[in-house]
């Protein structure tokens, strides 16, 4: 078992190490640099300005230089400053996590919570009208595209009703709680609807496995009471399976969210991401990605770990 | 099953005849009519026509034949990807299986949204394609089925890895290596018909995934540029007129939800079907 | 209902706010609250002093005609700071200043955007804490206007600019933007949340007068269904003009919602209009470009997909410019004479598709335009439209900003391109028409005359109004200048495109100016209806 997590966390750390460097290539190979950025915004740059420039900011060197530069810099703890933002990486990001984590972190609740019961509630009636609508409504709720189900919301609430303010996080003039929860309520709703559907549909099939198993008959067979057979017996080896998306989804809580980020004017980590990576900014896009890639690489050990601790048949040589 | 799969071969036959469809009305989807903007339906536009007064009916075919191409066309890409590896690593196994399976894991941990904003940006010029080549126009369509093979490869990949090791341990399997059958013998006739069924059915819903997948990066800007549409291009593109014309993001939207929950669906009965004690998977 | 605060809401955030780091419309929006340039033009495209206290002029002996040791004219421009002006945090802004801000501008490593003015000032000499005198390596009409030449607070800045490398990242616009030492405006930056908003307090140092709002809150909301959602919520009370909705949105919005807002369309000096590379043998022939107008129903398209608010454009100088002239060769929209045209040139129609000349060759060409703007890409598949019917193919392939701008037009591999030339009040055409700025691998590229316009007209033109002080003798040169090039027609004038200004009908004094300097700066006079 150690021996296990130790290989993991090497193999770990070997891909984040490949991934650093795929990730400063391929943003190498995007087209353009910072500089003919800062060209197409000001029409008074001159050639000599944009020569003098480019070497300023170091990227008239190689690229497998300037990668091998950053990558001694990181070891040493030093991100770097952000190109756009033209601030230490860390202060850019920490703020964004923590925006993304709120925002992630209660969708990813509220979903989880609701698809528990209803996954539940449905494995227990197979074949019924009650198992059909659910089943139903969780497909419409996998196949919507995220920005329509956004849009459809912001027209009906933000602008049609009122009710809510569309965007932002709040804050600023008046940043209490209960404008921040408000502002949080699309941006959350969206992302509900976007992901319970498909919670709920392997929360049930998890169930009925395991509501099928022998030693769940077993249970049955000596008289347990249902709730005790569901509850107990059953949701314990559910858990397995639901160990595996709660590993899955929480790569998410770091990565964030972009369509709905982008929607809603949320300052979270997807947009920054996104915005880092179209603005060439090297340094900030290589840390948002690789924190998001080595959490979600975590989580899943973590979520091995856990099969290993739920279900005894498991064990990992 | 039988409704979506209805559903499907309507949309898919209406999409695919769309050209035909637009000769014998005398239309032309890229024909603008600036006199004629936002026109409600008439005999002659049955959806209106849109911010430049184009058919909208034909844009939406047109649309479709693009999505759908797309989704096609890269959900078949993949299942022959992930079908390849899958066989590879199940028969082979040993460090190819090793490697190729921790490759997959590896893509179904990462990122992949944002890693797919890089790679849908990227300049083909700078990995040394010709000029002409990297900005034609079907290029631009065959960067998004690719980037979707990279996202969606891994389904078959696990599903074929697994059904090869149940069956390459099989009595028939055996019997005919002893015989001494060469491997793609093997593989080809007794491996791959076994792992057909979920292969089929795996497809059929990343079909969905793939047309959900390209209008977000419509959505992005990455999708297919004009004069080619999508119906996620032409959803972000009505976007903005969302207020004042809704219909204009209402149809390709609602096109995308019926295509998407269709091929669920199917692939949903179609699983049911091969494995009725299978209870659906996501 | 009395308002003490605004919220503004804009669609892109700004990168760090030094204001001599990288220009972005942005940028220059917020720092208009808060920083005052020198000077400016003004809503009546008049030069003004904002932290000066008179413009130097040759009467006023503020301006003294200097000769450079190549015989060639310069001149000597003194200024004086205005004497109430301070920092906001109450250090007064001196000539100190003025000497760190031309330090920093010379010093190679410093990473000044706009180093090419720094160039041409020879050098500053310093009279007193308040005035000061700029020596010039040139003499043009507009040598009054230094409004680039925006002011750095030593006080603060100095020390961050000790590494010179590393002062992009180390000044305190970026490390610590709500700083009051850094704003010399009404206004001060008293938020700062990347990504998400800014927010501004006035000024108490502030010696100018008091501003109505106390506090203005601008918001980022890049997707503008979001922004218009926020704006009828309340959430933000106006959408600036600047950095706002394209016109087509807010045409829709107006059309919705206009009875409840006060909406500005304000045409301004960016000249949307189609390249035309003349090494393209087709299009070399001027006949073929004089088709390609007349073939398109510019007044239509206008009138249609922008509701008439941008006004189609003739030539390349903006009706409201000083030098602009209506006196010049005009192509309404006419097919037949453009099919008579493309005849005449050796391109004959052909039963179906697109005309052949005698070689067999197809009247083709790629239209080119920045992917991702949505206006530009639907009148882009206009153009394909009309075009077709007169029997010329086009291939639409768009390119990100970045590519079309940093690679494909600066070396030139295209046949038409659609964009737009973003000038100020009586710019100079110099680098898109002159004939040695044609961008080549021997110039790095540089120089903006994209279509290998080679005219030594254009060129004897240009040379004699920039350095001709007569405004009367100037307006002859610029009026000759637009006959010439509507004459040769090297690009397609398109029209002159409008920003939309979304304010609430309880706003007073925002006066959108249409040059590119920002409402913003003249916030003191706005105000509320009683």
């Amino acid at each position: 078992m150690i021996r296990f997590t130790a290989i993991r966390l090497i193999e770990i750390a070997a891909m984040l190490v490949l991934m650093s460097f795929v990730i400063y290539a391929l943003i190498g190979l995007m087209p353009g640099d910072p500089i003919d950025l800062m060209l197409g915004a000001d029409p008074h740059l001159t050639s000599a300005d944009i020569a003098r420039l480019k070497v300023l900011y170091g990227v008239d060197r190689p690229l497998i230089e300037r990668y091998l530069a950053w990558a001694q810099a990181a070891l040493h703890g030093d991100l770097g400053y952000s190109r756009l933002f033209l601030t230490p990486v860390a202060a850019t990001l920490l703020p964004r996590l923590g925006n993304s984590l709120i925002l992630m972190g209660s969708s990813f609740a509220i979903a989880f919570a609701a698809s528990l019961g209803l996954g539940i509630a449905a494995a227990r009636r197979p074949r019924t009208r009650f198992d059909g609508v659910v089943n139903l409504a969780c497909f419409a709720g996998v196949s919507l595209p995220t920005f329509w189900l956004a849009l459809i919301l912001i027209l009906i609430f933000a602008e049609g009703l009122g009710w809510l303010p569309a965007s932002g996080t709040g804050g600023g003039e008046n940043g209490d709680l209960a404008d921040q929860l408000q502002h949080l309520l699309l941006p959350v709703v969206t992302l509900v609807i976007a992901s319970i559907g498909g919670y709920t549909r392997y929360i049930r099939a998890a169930m009925r496995d395991a509501l099928g198993q022998d030693h769940i008959r077993t249970a049955r067979a000596k008289g347990a009471s249902e709730a005790r057979v569901v509850w107990r017996h059953a949701l314990r080896s559910a858990m397995v399976p639901v160990a595996t998306i709660l590993a899955l989804s929480f790569g998410t809580l770091v990565s964030g969210a972009l369509v709905t980020e982008e929607m809603f004017a949320y300052p979270g980590m997807g947009k920054l991401i996104f915005d880092a990576v179209m603005g060439n900014d090297y340094n900030l896009a290589l840390a948002a990605l690789l924190l998001a890639t080595a959490v979600t690489m975590l989580a899943n050990l973590a979520a091995d770990l856990a099969y290993a601790w739920l279900d005894p048949r498991v064990s990992y040589q | 099953m039988r409704l979506p799969a209805f559903l499907l071969a309507l949309i898919a036959v209406a999409s695919l005849t769309g050209p035909f469809a637009a000769h014998l009305l005398g239309g032309d989807p890229a024909a603008v009519d600036l006199l004629h903007r936002f026109a409600a339906p008439s005999a002659a536009h049955p959806l209106g026509t849109d911010e430049l007064g184009r058919d909208l009916m034909l844009r939406l075919m047109e649309g479709g034949r693009v999505s759908l191409t797309i989704g096609i066309a890269a959900a078949l890409a993949a299942a022959a990807v992930g079908t390849a590896v899958g066989l590879a690593a199940g028969y082979l196994g040993g460090w190819t299986d090793r490697v190729l399976m921790r490759l997959a894991d590896g893509v179904i941990a990462l990122p992949l949204l944002p890693l797919l904003i890089v790679l849908a940006a990227l300049d083909l010029h700078k990995i040394g394609i010709s000029r002409s080549l990297a900005e034609s126009s079907g290029v631009s369509l065959m960067r998004i089925v690719v980037l979707a093979v990279l996202v969606v490869w891994t389904t078959a990949a696990r599903l074929v890895r697994g059904a090869t090791l149940v069956t390459k341990s099989r009595d028939f399997v055996r019997a005919a290596q002893s015989l001494g059958a060469g491997v793609p013998h093997i593989l080809w006739r007794h491996i791959l018909p076994n792992v057909m069924a979920p292969l089929v059915v795996a497809t059929t819903l990343s079909v969905g995934d793939i047309i959900l997948l390209e209008s977000v990066l419509s959505f992005l800007g990455l999708g297919v540029q004009p004069p080619l549409a999508s119906w996620g291009s032409m959803l972000s593109n009505a976007e903005e007129l969302i207020s004042s014309s809704p219909l204009l993001a209402i149809y390709p939207g609602a096109m995308i939800f019926l295509t998407v929950i269709a091929c669920n669906l199917l692939g949903d009965a179609l699983l049911q079907r091969f494995d009725p004690r299978e209870p659906g998977r996501t | 209902m009395a308002h003490d605060q605004l919220t503004i809401g804009i669609v892109q955030f700004p990168p760090a706010l030094n204001p001599n780091l990288e220009a972005v419309a942005a940028k220059s929006y917020v720092l208009g609250f808060a920083l005052r340039p020198f000077t400016v033009f003004d809503a009546d495209w008049k030069l003004v002093c904002l932290l000066c206290t008179e413009l130097p002029s040759f009467d006023n002996g503020r301006a003294v005609k200097t000769q450079l040791p190549d015989g060639k004219a310069g001149v000597d421009l003194t200024y004086t700071i205005r004497p109430d002006a301070m920092w906001a945090d109450g250090v007064p802004v001196t000539t100190d200043d003025v000497k760190f801000t031309y330090e920093f501008g010379r010093n190679k490593q410093s990473a000044v955007a706009n180093a090419e003015m720094y160039r041409e000032i020879l050098g500053v000499d310093v009279k007193d804490d308040k005035t000061f005198t700029l020596h010039w390596d040139r003499l043009s009409f507009n040598y009054a206007a230094i409004d680039d030449f925006v002011l750095l607070p030593a006080h603060l800045e100095r020390a961050a600019f000790a590494d010179p490398v590393q002062y992009k990242v180390r000044t305190l616009y970026a490390t610590d933007p709500t700083n009051p030492g850094l704003y010399n405006g009404p206004y001060r930056i008293s938020e700062f949340v990347a990504g998400s908003h800014i927010v501004l307090e006035s000024n108490p140092h502030w010696a100018g007068p008091v501003p109505y709002f106390k506090r203005i809150t601008i918001r980022a909301i890049e997707n503008s269904a979001a922004l218009e959602a926020n704006l009828l919520s309340g959430t933000i009370n106006m959408i600036a003009g600047e950095v706002g909705l394209p016109l087509d949105e807010a045409l829709a919005f107006d059309q919705r919602h206009g009875h409840d807002y006060n909406i500005i369309y304000k045409p301004g000096l960016t000249f949307e209009h189609v390249d035309c590379n003349l090494d393209n043998p087709a299009l070399a022939d001027r006949r073929v470009r004089e088709a390609l107008l007349r073939g398109i129903d510019r007044a239509t398209l206008v009138k249609t997909l922008f509701a008439g608010k941008q006004a189609v454009a003739d030539s390349f100088v903006e009706p409201l410019d000083a030098g602009y002239t209506g006196d010049v060769a005009k192509y309404p929209y006419d097919p037949a004479r453009a099919k008579e045209l493309l005849e005449e040139a050796g391109w004959h129609a052909q039963s179906d598709g697109p005309r052949k000349n005698s070689d067999g060759k197809t009247l083709s060409f790629e239209l080119a335009t920045t992917a991702g703007n949505r206006s530009r890409e639907l009148v882009e598949q206009v153009l394909q439209s009309q075009w077709k019917e007169i029997g010329v193919d086009i291939r639409i392939h768009n390119e990100p900003a970045r590519v079309l701008f940093g690679e494909t037009l600066p070396h030139r591999h295209f046949d038409l391109a659609m964009y737009a030339w973003m000038s100020a009040p009586e710019n100079s055409p110099r680098s898109i028409f002159r004939s040695d700025e044609v961008p080549t691998e021997a110039n790095g590229y540089a120089g903006e005359n994209l279509v290998d316009y080679k005219s030594p007209e254009m060129d004897r033109l240009i040379d004699a109004l920039e350095v001709e002080l007569d405004p009367d003798r100037r307006k002859q040169l610029w009026a000759k200048a637009q006959q010439l090039y509507a004459t040769d027609l090297p690009s397609l004038p398109l029209y002159f495109r409008s920003d939309a200004y979304i304010l609430p009908k309880w706003l007073t004094g925002v006066r959108p100016t249409g040059n590119q300097y920002p409402t913003t700066l003249w916030s003191t006079d706005w105000g509320e209806a009683k």
